[in-house]
């Protein structure tokens, strides 16, 4: 009896001490939805070896797919030390750590990351559109350009990279690559409009109008080029000739705000103030939070000469403004903290 | 083993971005072209004759280098003022200091032109060399003894300097009840008889209460920094100031009636540059306010000594799109020849100035893509005037620019410099404008970070030169030396019933088929004083057909025809009665 239970417990000793068996014994109850009992062996690795890799990788990842961001982020972050040319978990830490509202030391993880595939253009479109949320504008340029290289026969790529440098204002760099864009996707609206727009901006009107039309005529149900060319009327004072875009623009995408509060504007400068009392009251039940619309229903009573209903569109303006500011501040480029 | 992991096209979810989370309203605007430019010769050419001409003057305002407090940054005014009487524009150079060892001998310092194109320093026996953080300045002559005063805005006291006439200035500001607050920070002023009583009263703009005692450091909070780099605090984030009104009593006091007057009903802003004068065209003058990172303000003058802000109602509080903006300069004039007082505003780096154009009946359209000059957003905009600067008979734009942050000079993950060039847009006619700067002289590649600016002609050649305030550097002189058979006249006022500089005068001018419209002005440009004196450019014109001014008292007057190249001196009651607004 005696002898018996040695044995067993020097079986029990030798499956704790190998981490490698335990992780395995592990892996196979996860497949089978066991995750409790998975878990515990995993831990069980750990506990033999602290740094071993498949028990902290999968603990890690579990943790994620249950969305315990921040005991996965324990052990992925561990999991990297242990094995610092795995790409795999360099990639959840990000995720973990984005989840945990960490956005800098997510891309830092994947900054790692792509040093161990450079060439993984899923990362590349994942970072791009966290550095933009980071505004890490030139980060976020500098790698769609990257993948653009990689993979110069996707529009997307190209439409990411002039996103961020609009947004970091370099549109010089973002009109190049609209530029090639255009150039290599005639038939795409998107490419067509977003030349157009940085044509626009430098002043190449006619080059400018004759883009962003054609872009209207390839795909009629794309708003942004109806909005933009509406929008660059009424900058003009071509209010008349603003209208029946910007009705375009909202008949496409009953919920663009800003097209009809544009829309109330161009209508106020056209002397159609009734007109753009109802525009813009249509803009308030859409989304009640805009400051943008009562602002000019202020100044439209204004000039209608009620001082009473002008005075309180005003108030209502500035308490939305205080309230919402999102609706009207620009977030400013910042370096990425190196 | 290890479970597979598919990099599915995950999007990442943008972070809750801060809100507000710069001390400083901007947007992200990108530079808009004015399109082709026109291939015509720009004929202003401006040199920087301040070496030259003995105007030795080096601001002092703050750490060169590094700012802790946003007290070292916004800079101060100057001002073209004829002291002396002797009709040539003398020089009034506003100081600040510095909180580490301010040193007293950093004055604000006055300078006596000479005549010869020279300048002589002329501060202490004026009585005008006061230390400390001196902001803005204005001038008017409010006790009509026929000499031009000088008010100048501090944190802390202010300064009321009463012109003796004797070549001399007395410090009246606390006998006079107007010296503000010891914790206040003044930044702008204007005289203004806004009740039409012959005197000029005086409203003063506060920036806001400032304590560095309770103010935090640079990088502090996230209202303090800029594009990631830790910078001073503020504007936003720190307390609030204010406007002050001040009645002329007519017996050298002033009373302070900004709770009746109205100007006390609006708060929670950051107040720059006032600007007095009639922009309704009812013959009351108003008071417009370039407000940093909080709503502009315009205060219409109701008749009966009171205002009512209608900046939002006017299309005058915010820009085109709504937004609010970091105001800090103020142009008036009439970029269009329609005989209404337009203005133009500078703002922060990042956004467009406002070309808010006048439409009458008080309201207002920003049109500034329109106009052309969104073609420079990268630059902070302070000292600006929309005036003629090559007689064309139209008024271009002249804005002087400077950053904020000199810490932006050591490092380079931000594409943006503290010295920055100032640049000149002439008027096509039309209302658009294009950006000649290349064109513009080789003053307009010095780069600086200049802040006030004042506009007048010191030479009296017959072209407007700029007087600008650059911070912990040497005063610029921009003298324009320019080649140009166009014509031009100058309108000095004398007011008998009105006050007598005419502050808050509109003087519209008909020749060569336009009618040109000019406000006398005690304060613009970024808190400075330019000439009373108002220029017109004429073009081709070889005479004036008629001279229309709207005196301050309410008064209305048409002077004969009159040749070109020349000043007027025009006296109130001397002209033919007109149909008052």
């Amino acid at each position: 009896m005696k002898r018996w239970l040695l044995v067993l417990s020097t079986t029990a000793i030798l499956a704790a001490a190998d981490p490698a068996a335990l992780s395995d014994q592990a892996m196979g109850l996860a497949q089978q939805k066991k995750l409790a009992e998975a878990e515990a062996l995993w831990k069980q690795a750990l506990q033999a070896d602290a740094a071993y890799f498949p028990a902290l990788f999968n603990l890690g990842l579990m943790k994620v797919q249950q969305s315990k961001f921040s005991e996965g982020e324990a052990y992925l972050e561990k999991a990297a030390k242990a094995e610092p040319k795995d790409f795999n978990s360099r990639y959840l830490l990000g995720l973990a750590r984005s989840k945990n509202g960490d956005h800098d030391g997510a891309l830092r993880a994947w900054r790692a990351a792509l040093t161990l595939q450079p060439n993984q253009l899923k990362l590349m479109q994942v970072m791009s559109v966290e550095y933009g949320a980071g505004r890490y504008y030139q980060e976020a340029a500098a790698i769609a350009e990257r993948a653009i290289e990689l993979k110069p026969a996707d529009p997307a790529l190209y439409f990411m990279a002039i996103t961020a440098y609009r947004q970091a204002g370099e549109l010089s760099k973002g009109r190049e690559v609209a530029r090639r864009a255009a150039e290599r996707f005639p038939e795409s609206a998107r490419a067509q409009f977003e030349y157009g727009w940085h044509l626009l901006k430098d002043g190449e009107y006619d080059s400018a109008l004759t883009r962003i039309k054609k872009a209207m005529e390839l795909d009629p149900s794309y708003e942004e080029p109806f909005f933009y060319y509406g929008d660059w009327l009424v900058n003009q004072g071509r209010y008349a000739e603003a209208e029946p875009l910007l009705r375009r623009a909202i008949e496409i995408l009953p919920g663009y705000i800003p097209a009809r509060v544009r829309l109330g504007r161009a209508l106020m400068g056209d002397g159609r103030l009734d007109d753009a009392i109802a525009e813009l009251n249509r803009a308030i039940e859409q989304e009640p939070r805009h400051p943008q619309p009562h602002l000019l229903l202020s100044q439209i009573y204004f000039r209608q000469k009620d001082l009473k209903k002008a005075a309180a569109e005003k108030r209502e303006s500035l308490r939305l403004r205080r309230e919402n500011p999102q609706f009207l501040e620009a977030e400013q480029t910042r370096p990425f903290p190196e | 083993m290890v479970l597979a992991v598919l990099l599915a096209a995950w999007a990442a979810e943008p972070p809750c971005a801060p809100l507000r989370a710069q001390g400083q309203a901007t947007q992200r605007a990108s530079a808009v072209s004015s399109g082709k430019r026109s291939d015509k010769p720009f004929l202003a050419k401006f040199v920087d004759a301040a070496p030259a001409a003995g105007l030795d003057m080096r601001f002092v305002y703050g750490d060169a280098k590094s700012k802790q407090y946003i007290m070292e940054a916004n800079g101060s005014g100057v001002a073209w003022v004829d002291y002396d009487g002797d009709g040539r524009l003398d020089a009034f150079l506003v100081n600040g200091s510095t909180f580490d060892a301010p040193d007293a001998k950093a004055v604000s310092r006055l300078f006596r032109n000479d005549g010869k194109g020279g300048f002589e320093d002329v501060t202490a026996a004026a009585g005008v060399g006061r230390s400390g953080w001196g902001t803005g300045v204005c001038a008017g002559d409010y006790d009509n003894d026929g000499s031009t005063d000088l008010y100048v805005a501090y944190w802390g006291a202010n300064a009321l300097y009463r012109n003796t006439g004797k070549g001399g200035f007395q410090e009246q500001a606390a006998q006079a009840g107007v010296a503000g607050g010891a914790d206040e920070w003044t930044s702008g002023c204007a005289f203004v008889d806004f009740d039409r009583d012959g005197l000029l009263d005086l409203l003063t703009t506060q920036y806001q209460r400032f304590d560095p005692k309770t103010t935090p450091k640079a990088g502090a909070t996230s209202t303090c920094q800029w594009k990631g780099m830790p910078v001073f605090c503020g504007p936003r984030g720190l307390p609030y100031g204010g406007a002050t009104l001040y009645h002329n009593k007519g017996d050298g006091s002033f009373e302070d009636v900004s709770e009746t007057s109205g100007i006390r009903s609006v708060r929670s802003y950051y107040a720059f540059t006032a600007a007095a004068a009639d922009f309704t065209g009812d013959g009351w003058p108003d008071i417009y306010v370039a407000c940093d990172s909080t709503p502009n303000l315009f205060f219409i003058n109701n008749g009966d000594g009171t205002f009512t802000d209608f900046a939002t109602e006017t299309g005058l509080g915010f820009n085109e799109h709504g937004n609010e903006q970091g105001g800090m300069g103020l142009g008036i004039g009439d970029f269009d020849n329609d005989g209404q007082l337009d203005i133009i505003k500078t703002n922060f780096a990042g956004d467009y100035p406002n070309v808010y154009h006048n439409l009458g009946d008080g309201i207002f359209e920003d049109i500034v893509i329109r106009a052309g000059l969104g073609a420079n957003p990268q630059y902070v905009g302070w000292g600006v005037q929309l005036i003629d600067l090559d007689n064309d008979g139209l008024q271009d734009v002249f804005q002087v620019n400077g950053h904020v942050y000199p810490e932006l000079d050591a490092q380079k993950a931000i594409d943006e410099a503290f010295r920055q060039p100032g640049v000149v847009y002439r008027n096509l006619g039309g209302g658009r404008f294009e950006d000649v700067t290349d064109l513009a002289g080789p003053g307009l590649e010095q780069k600086r970070s200049s802040r006030g600016a004042a506009f007048g002609d010191f030479d009296n050649d017959g072209d407007i030169d700029v007087l600008v305030m650059n911070m912990n550097d040497q005063a610029s002189l921009f003298r324009n030396d320019l080649d140009s058979s166009n014509h031009w006249l100058r309108v000095k006022l004398r007011g008998t019933t009105s006050n007598r500089d005419a502050v808050g005068s509109v003087i519209r001018v008909k020749a060569g088929g336009a009618t040109q419209a000019r406000a006398v002005l005690s304060q613009d440009s970024y808190i400075s004083h330019s000439d009373l004196r108002a220029h017109f450019g004429l073009g081709a014109a070889q005479k004036v057909n008629a001279i229309l001014v709207q005196w301050p008292s309410g008064r209305s007057e048409s002077f004969p025809a009159a040749g070109v190249d020349r000043e007027l001196l025009l006296v109130e009651g001397e002209g033919e009665a007109l149909a008052s607004p």
